[in-house]
């Protein structure tokens, strides 16, 4: 029995609609990093919570490759959406996650962020925290395409893209982390504060592919 | 405002540049007044003046940290233990001899200040001081050696 062209349609539209809940769980997850109260973010916490998802969105129809392994047979609808206003629906949801909330609404999330980190550092908290979190966001978009150029468009896509996401971490963003590490030692060791604590964490993030491979070695 | 040619990565990057190449040199000045009035209060002002000497020379750090972070193959299970080798390596026979040069001229002052060979009058510490820090391997091994003369235990 054919599937019904609606049902062929719904799905259509739940698999155009992926690369919009991509970029919302992203800016979600940007959301979660100030959220969660420091510049790290918390394992299982609101941030890992949502690159999870933005990475499952991004490798959505990769991952539906293993239902054919497990014998079900998946036949993903071709040659687009027969009903015109489920076809508008999506151009219309897209263009506003596009139009609206990532070219107009993220900024100002971000600008709101800037002046968080102010007045972050007006009650003598860390400004840096707020600082990343609007910088994060700025770069949503880029940061989408990044996860889309790390899709391999196998079943192993999503472990694929999550792989590249950690050696892009510990190969881009450890290294440039060291550095503000070692500008807060220098700082704590002015303000009479712990800083050899730092230097450790400059050193361990210029070398976190070694120590992943040191506790692989202890396995 | 052009989001598609904004990256996370870029945007750290131009904060440490940032931090590294605007703040920290200002705040090197800084620094160097606070350490003026705190030795203007005989108060400890070297906390002070050595980080305004960090703040200025901090690409020179990173780049110190870089070279203790290349001592293997990035792959090499060592490499962090080999990186904490190479900083304390460094501490102990570069900048140690020359603290050891800075506690012998406080040492001379002393003695040219007070006229006073006596081991309570301060010099007997920037002289153990200085010796010390020459002999920083040695007393590591003298320890290790105690160490070792102890594993039969107690006959």
């Amino acid at each position: 029995m054919p599937t019904p062209p609606v049902l062929d349609d719904l799905i259509s539209v739940l698999l155009l609609l992926a690369p919009s809940a991509a970029v919302l769980s992203l800016v979600l997850a940007g959301i979660s990093l100030r959220r969660e109260g420091t510049m790290t973010f918390t394992i299982g916490g609101g941030f890992t919570k949502w690159m999870f998802w933005a990475v499952f969105f991004v490798t959505l129809q990769p991952l539906l490759g293993w239902f054919s392994s497990f014998g079900i047979t998946t036949p993903l609808p071709s040659g687009g959406i027969a009903t015109g206003w489920i076809g508008s629906l999506v151009a219309d949801i897209s263009q506003f996650i596009t139009g609206f909330v990532v070219q107009r609404l993220v900024p100002t999330l971000a600008a709101f962020f800037v002046l968080r980190a102010v007045l972050d550092g007006a009650s003598g908290q860390q400004p840096l925290a707020s600082i990343l979190t609007a910088m994060f966001l700025l770069g949503v978009e880029t940061t989408y395409g990044l996860l889309q150029s790390y899709n391999t468009g196998t079943p192993y896509a999503m472990a694929d893209v999550l792989d590249s996401l950690w050696n892009h971490l510990a190969g881009t963003i450890m290294p440039l982390a060291a550095v503000l590490a070692l500008v807060g030692a220098i700082l704590n060791f002015a303000t009479h504060k712990p800083f050899m604590r730092l230097v450790a964490v400059s050193l361990a993030m210029l070398t976190t592919s070694a120590i992943w491979k040191l506790v692989v070695s202890m396995m | 405002m052009n989001l598609g040619a904004m990256s996370f990565d870029q945007g750290i990057l131009n904060l440490a540049n940032w931090l590294g190449n605007v703040i920290m040199p200002t705040l090197a000045a800084v620094f160097i007044i606070l350490s003026v009035l705190q030795f203007s209060k005989g108060r400890e002002f070297a906390h002070s003046m050595y980080a305004a000497l960090a703040s200025l020379m901090i690409s020179g750090l990173v780049r110190a940290m870089e070279t203790f972070a290349s001592q293997a193959a990035w792959n090499n299970p060592d490499l962090y233990w080999l990186s904490l080798l190479a900083l304390i390596d460094w501490v102990a026979n570069v900048i140690l001899p020359v603290y050891a040069a800075s506690q012998v001229a406080a040492m001379a002052l002393k003695l040219g200040v007070s006229s006073l060979v006596h081991p309570t009058s301060g010099w007997l510490r920037h002289f153990l001081t200085a010796a010390f820090c020459l002999m920083l391997s040695g007393v590591l091994r003298l320890a290790e050696f105690f160490v070792t003369q102890g594993t039969g235990g107690i006959t």
